[in-house]
């Protein structure tokens, strides 16, 4: 077997790896259970803690006439 | 103060849809056409030959079949209307002149559509579309609308005269209604008012669901009496408060807000008086059905408006009626299920209170109150808040 | 921990469990080694047991036969997540840059942040127990749906101030905002200059499909500040992305509509409070069947363009709507074509619910190159259906119509209504809305055409303007050869509420099974998934007298679902 092959066979052995643990991950949808264990809780957790504009204090005066004769 | 004229009579003229002026109306041999919104200008249902009947459920309690055919999560008055023509309440009616202005009323006058409920072989019931801005597009739409759907069709069936003569005379009666409510309800205004707003309701009530022409004199004689009414010696109420808000159609609410000691001087709601009963003006060059579109759209405070600085007048009228009247505060009432109000309620109680530092009470109600001990605890405690506000200013 | 705890774990969230019959069965290699190949028959799959409980999670994806698994994994799942990567940097218009802007998206909303990565599991819920040429043509319409709400929120983000430390990026000036229930076709005469971007679309809408967990926040921020909790859920929670400061400031102007209901108007003065900014209202009037209202709405949408061509100072383009509306209508054919195939055959390859939501996201968004993608995938498929008499639903008992609007946090109800019962869901309402061709030849043929587009939107359709719209009902029924109604019945919605004895009256007088199936859009608390189940599965067996296809889909608990 030469290099080139060799090479070959390697890069191809680390595709089927990484298609083997992908497949994995799909099948026993770890992805899934990621996201709902860990991802969402966490963000919940920020953006329940975010600062955000109090919007009810947005002034709320007349507006220029800007569609009556459209 | 002492008892207003005729006030009893017009009171018990609103314990029925289908009253003795109606009956009377009817003997005469005009047709009784009903509507449920201000955008069916009354003016032109009552034309001469018909008259117009504002329709209403009074003494409603549980509407039970209604409620099959609607559930329990829609509106009450419209509900109740439906229970009411089911029960055979709205027999006398001789076309319904529908709109599509808001989903439940709507939905009611489609039931008139589809089922054999009103018992009248004549009878039909015609929507109109009503459009959604005041613009010179929406007034020539609806104008349009206003020839085809109800004038077209009250000659076609009923061989009404839609002439402008006509419309000039149906004008000039509206016209003198409006005249006479205005001058009956501008006494609200004074500093120690001559009318309350029970009797004001009633009043205005009656011009919306009686023949003009059989209560015009009745009208008269209720404005010259309040010219020389002298209110009582010693206050009796607390605070002025405007109602505003969605369909209202019951004296006995606003009689529940005055025992409570909140005067209500000013009427912001689907029946009340502001805007409502403002005379409608004829313009050179214009023709009387022309200045009628124009008149119910540039009137109309309705929360269905969409433009941009139509939505922000709304508030404006508010601060600026509250200012006219000298009230203390305003009283937000919205029917339950009322979609549009339910927001305009929202925001005015945000807006109104903070950008024109009027205070605000947010009530939620039915058609038919059964929930009067609450009100009656919210209405108190508003009425004290508002005397305990100025009493602070006194004192700084 | 302790090991105990880690084999419980292990249990909960991996192991299919047996029932004592399953354990005791003597092993049948020959079989085993068919399933393995083909996958299971319909009657033996017991997806239900497959749920990690509470979660909606699967302890393992279904194994569909070998075919259709590594058509999933590679052809959904990989090809899917590969294109959420690829996607961001090919709309975000800045390459790999453009990562940034969507990291910054998902750190600032929580509508995308708690959402996005979520998709892969929208798509296995509406692809439950689907096979062949079923689930390869469903899926590609999911496709369409992911890579255009790519597109959009890539957009919002690259032009977002909130994203920029409050600087106005180039972009903002270059957007419209407007309702989601406004048609993208609106916009098709600026699409050179401009881009328009529903407002909703994307933070409230698509996301409750794939995620109903977030919308929640923006109905009770919407009613802490004083609404009522029983106007339409779907304003309120729109309502609430404002009070939360939840929404991208991606554009200097907005246009809004009163479609399709009451509470859409009434939302109106809340977007304009909150917004602060040019707003044009281009509402379409009720009584549409009505030949003299043609003219106002027109003029409405003359209004319109005419307020872009000021805001923004651009001229309006016929060349550019023709050829928009032109492409357009080519996916109107198509959609056509598909209900000829749906109402007459057995072959249409799509499942109710890609169906219902591609329909109401392409013709809502307006023409873009994706959706003709996805429909040259998916008529190759269809033609081969129907070419080769492949009966995509072999297990179809009843064949139902969807009327009314429908839950939002449940839109994959029917996908597990086949898979439990065999009701396939042929065609909805919302389907059917829009249904009109956009005429080119000339301004005034356009503008015509426009207008009754418009007035024929979601819901307003067939709840408004009259009651024979939403009695229609009965014809579609005979149109596409249907058996059963799921009436849809939106506890909140005042307009179905209204006419709802009617409705009762009429499936008596003409004996039709009709399931009232509850809901509240996008707000499960209501009503919830399982209540959903059990009121088809009470209807099913009490009054029809049948089994269930796939017994262990009766009774699951998915309360924390996404």
């Amino acid at each position: 077997m030469n290099k080139l092959t060799k090479f070959f066979f390697k890069i191809f052995g680390i595709f089927a790896v990484i298609y083997g643990i992908l497949f994995a991950v799909f099948y026993f949808d770890l992805d899934g259970k990621f996201l709902f264990y860990i991802w969402e809780p966490m963000m919940i957790k920020h953006y329940d803690n975010m600062k955000r504009k109090d919007n009810t204090l947005t002034p709320y005066t007349k507006k220029e006439n800007v569609s009556e004769d459209f | 103060m002492k008892d207003l004229v005729h006030i009893f009579e017009f009171e018990d003229l609103l314990q029925e849809a289908a009253n003795p002026l109606v009956k009377k109306g009817r003997d005469e041999g005009l047709k009784a056409l009903g509507y449920t919104c201000y955008f069916m200008p009354e003016v032109l249902l009552d034309l001469p030959g018909c008259f117009s009947v504002r329709l209403r459920a009074p003494r409603s309690t549980s509407p039970e079949m209604a409620t099959y055919y609607m559930t329990n999560r829609t509106c009450m008055y419209g509900r109740c209307l439906l229970e009411r023509a089911l029960e055979g309440g709205f027999n006398f009616l001789d076309a319904q002149m529908a709109t599509e202005t808001c989903t439940v009323t709507c939905r009611f006058q489609e039931h008139l559509q589809l089922m054999d409920v009103i018992h009248n072989p004549d009878f039909f019931c015609e929507f109109t579309d009503v459009p959604f801005k005041k613009n010179t597009n929406s007034i020539e739409h609806y104008e349009q609308q206003l020839k085809v759907h109800v004038l077209d069709k009250l000659h076609e069936k009923f061989g009404i005269d839609t002439s402008d003569e006509a419309l000039l005379k149906a004008i000039e009666q509206h016209n003198e209604v409006c005249r006479l409510i205005q001058e009956i309800g501008s006494y609200r205004k004074l500093k120690n008012p001559t009318i309350t707003g029970w009797e004001f309701s009633i009043i205005m009530l009656t011009t919306l669901t009686c023949p003009k022409h059989l209560i015009i004199d009745k009208l008269r004689d209720i404005a010259e009496q309040l010219k020389t009414r002298e209110p009582d010696v010693k206050k009796n109420y607390r605070v002025k408060v405007l109602l505003t808000g969605s369909e209202e159609d019951d004296p006995d609410f606003i009689k529940l807000i005055e025992e409570c000691g909140a005067l209500v001087v000013a009427d912001r709601h689907c029946y009340g008086s502001l805007p409502g009963r403002e005379e409608i003006v004829v313009k050179e060059g214009e023709t009387p059905l022309r200045a009628i579109a124009r008149h119910y759209l540039e009137t109309s405070m309705c929360p269905r408006f969409m433009e941009q600085h139509v939505m922000r007048e709304r508030k404006q009228y508010l601060a600026d009626l509250a200012k006219e009247y000298d009230v203390d505060g305003i009283i937000i009432s919205q029917m339950k299920f009322c979609e549009y109000w339910s927001y305009e309620r929202t925001i005015d109680t945000l807006i109104i209170p903070r950008d024109f530092g009027i205070p605000v009470c947010s009530i939620e109600k039915e058609y038919v109150n059964n929930a009067v001990g609450q009100l009656r605890t919210r209405f108190q405690a508003f009425v004290e808040s508002i005397e305990l506000k100025n009493l602070r200013k006194e004192g700084a | 921990m302790k090991l105990s705890e880690i084999k419980d774990t292990y249990r909960k969230l991996f192991v299919v469990e047996k029932s004592p019959e399953e354990k005791n069965k003597p092993k049948d290699l020959k079989k085993e080694l068919k399933d393995f190949w083909y996958g299971k028959p319909h009657e033996e799959r017991n997806l239900g047991k497959l749920y990690v409980d509470g979660t909606g999670l699967y302890k393992h994806r279904e194994w569909r036969g070998v075919k259709d698994t590594m058509y999933y994994f590679n052809m959904i799942w990989l090809y899917n997540y590969a294109h959420m990567v690829t996607d961001i940097m090919k709309y975000g218009g800045e390459g790999p840059k453009s990562l940034v802007d969507f990291a910054k998206g998902t750190f600032r909303y929580r509508w995308m942040g708690q959402t996005y990565l979520s998709v892969m599991h929208w798509f296995d819920r509406g692809l439950e127990g689907m096979r062949g040429d079923a689930l390869a043509a469903s899926a590609w319409h999911y496709r369409g749906m992911v890579s255009e709400t790519i597109r959009q929120f890539m957009c919002m983000f690259a032009s977002d101030k909130k994203l920029h430390g409050g600087k106005t990026p180039e972009r903002w000036n270059k957007n419209i905002a407007h309702n989601e229930t406004v048609s993208g076709n609106i916009f098709y005469p600026f699409r050179k200059d401009l881009e328009d971007v529903a407002l909703e679309m994307i933070p409230y809408f698509v996301s409750v499909h794939v995620n109903n967990h977030t919308v929640l926040n923006y109905i009770d921020a919407a009613q802490s500040i004083g609404l009522p909790a029983d106007p339409c859920p779907m304003c309120q929670a729109e309502y609430g992305l404002f009070v939360l400061d939840d929404y991208p400031d991606y554009a200097p102007t907005m246009v809004t509509s009163n479609e399709a209901c009451d509470g859409s108007v009434a939302t109106s003065v809340l977007q304009d409070w909150f917004l602060n900014r040019p707003l044009y209202a281009m509402p379409q009037p009720m009584r549409y069947d009505d030949p003299l209202v043609q003219e106002h709405c027109q003029k409405e949408i003359e209004g319109c363009w005419k307020f872009i061509e000021e805001q923004y100072g651009v001229k309006f383009d016929w060349d550019e709507y023709v050829k928009w509306a032109k492409s357009f209508n080519k996916l109107t054919e198509f959609e056509w074509e598909k209900w000829d195939v749906a109402a007459n055959t057995k072959y249409y390859p799509i499942n109710g619910v890609a169906q219902a939501l591609y329909r109401i996201y392409y013709s809502q968004d307006g023409d873009r190159p994706i959706w003709h993608e996805m429909d040259e995938h998916v008529k190759r498929i269809m033609n081969k259906t129907v070419k080769n008499k492949i009966e995509t639903f072999p297990k179809t008992r009843h064949r139902a119509i969807a009327w009314s609007c429908a839950p939002l946090y449940y839109s994959n109800w029917c996908t597990w209504a086949y898979n439990c019962w065999g009701i396939n869901c042929v065609i909805n309402m919302d389907s059917l809305m829009f249904d009109q061709y956009l005429r080119t030849d000339t301004y005034e043929h356009a503008l015509e055409d426009l207008s009754w587009f418009n007035e024929k939107a979601p819901m307003r359709a067939m709840a408004v303007g009259g009651h024979e719209h939403i009695l229609s009902l009965f014809d579609y029924m005979e149109r596409f050869n249907c058996d059963m109604v799921i009436m849809y019945d939106q506890l909140q919605c005042k307009g179905m509420q209204g006419i709802h004895g009617v409705f009762e009256d009429e499936f008596r007088k003409r004996n039709i099974h009709a399931i009232w199936v509850p809901h509240a859009l996008p707000d499960k608390r209501t009503v919830s998934r399982k209540e959903i189940r059990r009121i088809i599965n009470d209807y099913m067996t009490t009054v029809m007298r049948e089994t269930p296809l796939d017994p262990s889909l009766l009774d699951f608990d998915d309360d924390q679902s996404w």
